[in-house]
């Protein structure tokens, strides 16, 4: 403080007196000084300032959810089944009318934990759970926040949306599967699918973006975790023009086991896309189509190192022995990858397989017995 | 004698001057791209599951490589902290370069391995592999651990790189503190990017005087040692400020060689990495980028602000030093090998940007402030010094390095806040005024000296000493006195 005070004179006399005699570069350093002296104060402020209101929205956040927690779980202990779901509401339902539901701070605690119960119980807690989100009307900020122009307020509305199971609002749903937001659709996307019990994939006949493989990720879990959901042919998503569509669609058809799209995974081997022609492969092991085996190896010498390499793996999961001298005679292949694959696809037929690597290990040169004995290692 | 002071006049007036303005713009745009990034980043993973990857049968495999040598004091410590990781599907790769200590036999002991038959696919070119093991117990079946002759870093990574059976590589330091969630963060974005992910990196923070417990870092706490405490601040400043600037730009020229998950695929395609340079995280990160742009393929390489990585910082000058010639060797070994990239419009922003940025402002501005310097010196001894207008030019600096540190706590604060203390916030705040004094002087004749041994043919890693995580009791607190464990003293090429 001492030392501004004292440079107090000298720096008025800098500023406001001799700066217009000054050099350019010297003006301009002590137009930089100024700047960063005030953007380095304000900053100071802003940070304590901000520590100190962080401190003070933990501390309200924290006392009224507690309070808020304690109210949900009364209806946990004491919300005894056999009075029924009405009598249950409306005994709780004063007490929840009493919390200021104008302050934003308090309806979305409150949200938020009604959401976090009703996700963790089934039955008539859940029920009771969501009547009480109903009749106090929260619903009606849920709709407020999927028309938001944020995209991260309309997640959150989806979300709620879903989780309490507001199926009569699946059409506001599903009008955000589309959205040009990648969060937004996909949010909406995985909430579709557990609103609309009749058509829950409908969205993939207008979908025009590409389904990102962490959307792919995504949809997948839930819709393979979810109960009730009326699952239908994929295969008749396989001639879509998004090839993101087609490989989601593949993955769900390898899941379930559609037998029915083999037709479909056959044609899908011409594809022009790599990834797909891979994928279908798989797929086609995954279902142990044997008889589409001749149309692999038929393509085979045109494909790709990688799509080799998947005819060989599904050729060994098939594990017909139809092919053994086709595998063997993969040892000639100059790439590592196909010889590798074909000598696993070998011990893929089992026990018999085995004995024939057994076999081959003398005959082969000195590389390939390497490969060999790598295969049948079991403990790699 | 006038034209040569008229020189001097317009050279250091002027042209000095501008740099210096170019400078300070430059990392007020980083500060304001940063920003953005920061602010998209996390607006974007506020709604993320992240277990929905651990569970997920479709999350790309990963192949975690982590090159070892005379680590026997914890290397069975830092591989369980590895195998304890959150992800499906993963392999660990432990590579023993030529250790001249018993840390083979630990591992050995420690994790029931045996040698196993493995082929290995020779896609690069390393020393020569003794044996490959693996676990008789089920419980370890992730670990792969080689046993391969001394020949540095990059040879053991490309080793390990050609034992990998999985898509994603991810190349950490073994005595690195990971934070489980780690690799579900820095799989991300090769799930959900457009254009094709080659290569993430995460923030690398300061563990020194943090609490570790079984591996993990359970408490984070400024360091005790003012040199950490400096270190803490530039490394703030250059992650969230910098790379992650590059990152909103698709600039980055380096992904941090502590940690850094890479596309295997694009590492095999450009040869691995580099045995010629002592920067090889840096090298291998500008050779898949100008591979991407030489076969004209999409690509972004993304940084992610989250701390994912604890490292243990040199805790003396010597050190210090050593790491940071290293660094600068590094730098000048990466521009020289790439300096065709120039300029090149064909490189776009790697090329325009990028490399231009490096080698003026990283590689060449502490060779002009060395020489400012000495110029002051020798002016103020003739005599030719305004000793006003010098005070005010030094306090430009002065403060905008102040601004700068400041806004980096700033970003520190508004994202993860490790520092949850009132008290070490202060303590960076208040560091921020005497870090361009004290510290950022040696990091300049550091950096000199690194150019003298480069262009001298200096070409040793040097030795790296470091206090250790010190034993591994139930809470270890990682302090700057306990003993140090000479962990790297490779000879690199």
């Amino acid at each position: 403080m001492l030392i501004i005070l004292s440079t107090g004179p000298y720096l008025e006399n800098l500023f406001l007196h001799r700066l217009p005699f000054f050099p350019d570069n010297i003006k301009i350093s002590l137009f930089i000084i100024m700047f960063c002296t005030i953007a380095t104060v304000e900053i100071y402020l802003y940070v304590f300032l901000k520590k100190a209101k962080m401190k003070r929205d933990k501390y309200l956040d924290a006392k009224w959810k507690e309070k808020i927690s304690n109210m949900l779980s009364n209806i946990i202990i004491y919300g005894d089944e056999d009075d029924g779901l009405e009598k249950v509401v409306n005994h709780f339902l004063p007490r929840f009318k009493k919390l200021p539901l104008n302050n934003k701070r308090v309806r979305e605690i409150l949200i938020e934990e009604i959401r976090i119960y009703h996700a963790n119980f089934t039955g008539f807690t859940a029920d009771v759970l969501k009547e009480l989100f109903v009749r106090l009307k929260l619903y009606k900020y849920t709709l407020k926040k999927l028309k938001s122009r944020l995209w991260e307020v309309q997640v959150e509305g989806v979300r709620e949306v879903a989780q309490f199971w507001l199926y009569q609002y699946d059409s506001l749903v599903f009008a955000l599967t589309d959205h040009e937001h990648e969060i937004v659709r996909m949010e909406a996307q995985t909430a579709y699918v557990r609103l609309n019990k009749e058509h829950p994939f409908r969205f993939l006949d207008h979908m025009r973006g590409r389904i990102l493989p962490w959307h792919q990720l995504i949809l997948f879990e839930i819709i393979t975790k979810a109960q009730h959901v009326k699952i239908p042919s994929f295969s008749k998503w396989l001639n879509s023009d998004n090839d993101s569509i087609i490989i989601f669609c593949l993955k769900l058809i390898s899941h379930y086991q559609q037998l029915d799209a083999i037709g479909e995974l056959i044609r899908l081997l011409k594809h022009p896309n790599e990834e797909i022609r891979r994928m279908s492969v798989w797929v086609i092991g995954k279902l142990e189509a044997e008889f589409v085996e001749e149309e692999l190896l038929h393509i085979y010498h045109q494909e790709t190192l990688k799509v080799k390499v998947e005819i060989l793996t599904t050729i060994g999961r098939i594990s017909s022995g139809n092919y053994f001298d086709f595998l063997k005679g993969c040892l000639d292949s100059d790439l590592f990858e196909v010889r590798m694959a074909a000598m696993k696809a070998i011990l893929g037929h089992g026990k018999k397989g085995k004995i024939m690597l057994e076999e081959l290990l003398d005959r082969v040169s000195i590389p390939n017995q390497g490969i060999i004995s790598h295969v049948l290692d079991t403990r790699i | 004698m006038d034209a040569g002071f008229y020189f001097f006049e317009q050279i250091f007036n002027s042209a000095i001057f501008y740099f210096a303005l170019v400078v300070m713009c430059s990392y007020i745009i980083l500060c304001f791209f940063s920003a953005l990034e920061m602010k998209a980043y996390m607006r974007k993973n506020s709604f993320i599951d992240y277990r929905e990857i651990l569970v997920s049968p479709y999350a790309p495999s990963v192949s975690i490589l982590a090159p070892a040598y005379n680590e026997e004091a914890t290397i069975v410590d830092n591989v369980k902290s590895i195998m304890s990781l959150h992800y499906g599907n993963f392999e660990i790769i432990i590579i023993n370069d030529g250790s001249k200590d018993s840390s083979l036999q630990k591992l050995i002991d420690a994790y029931q391995l045996e040698k196993v038959n493995f082929c290995v696919n020779e896609q690069l070119h390393h020393k020569p592999i003794r044996g490959i093991y693996k676990s008789r117990n089920s419980s370890y079946s992730r670990l792969i651990v080689i046993d391969k002759e001394n020949g540095g870093k990059s040879d053991a990574l490309n080793a390990g790189i050609n034992v990998s059976s999985k898509d994603l590589l991810l190349c950490i330091d073994v005595d690195c503190i990971v934070e489980q969630d780690a690799l579900l963060k820095l799989v991300k974005p090769y799930l959900e990017e457009k254009k094709r992910v080659i290569a993430t990196g995460g923030v690398v923070r300061i563990a020194n005087s943090c609490e570790v417990e079984d591996g993990r870092l359970v408490k984070v706490h400024m360091p005790k040692n003012i040199i950490s405490r400096f270190q803490v601040l530039e490394y703030i400043r250059a992650f969230l400020m910098g790379r992650m600037a590059w990152s909103r730009l698709n600039g980055l020229l380096i992904i941090s060689g502590a940690m850094g998950l890479f596309d295997k695929e694009i590492v095999i395609k450009c040869g691995g990495y580099s045995h010629e340079t002592v920067g090889e995280d840096m090298e291998l990160v500008v050779r898949m980028r100008r591979y991407m742009h030489d076969h004209n393929l999409k690509y972004q390489v993304v940084y992610i602000p989250d701390p994912l990585c604890w490292t243990e910082s040199p805790i003396d000058f010597k050190v210090l030093g050593r790491q940071r010639n290293r660094w600068t060797r590094g730098t000048i070994e990466t521009l020289w090998t790439h300096r065709d990239l120039f300029f090149n419009p064909k490189y776009s922003i790697l090329g325009l940007l990028s490399y231009p940025y490096w080698l003026f402002f990283e590689w060449l501005a502490p060779i002009l402030e060395g020489i400012g310097l000495i110029s002051f010196i020798l002016l103020a001894s003739l005599g030719k010094i305004n000793w006003e207008f010098s005070g005010i030019l030094f306090f430009m600096v002065y403060a905008f390095s102040i601004l700068l540190s400041t806004i980096a706590v700033l970003f520190e604060e508004r994202s993860y806040h490790q520092y949850t203390s009132g008290k070490d916030v202060l303590k960076l705040l208040l560091l921020a005024f005497i870090e361009p004094i004290v510290y950022h002087p040696l990091t300049i004749y550091w950096s000199i000296r690194g150019n003298i041994d480069k262009f001298t043919g200096k070409k040793t890693w040097g030795t790296m000493t470091r206090a250790g995580f010190a034993g591994n009791q139930k809470k270890t607190e990682v302090t700057a006195v306990s003993q140090a464990v000479d962990i790297k003293e490779q000879q690199n090429v």
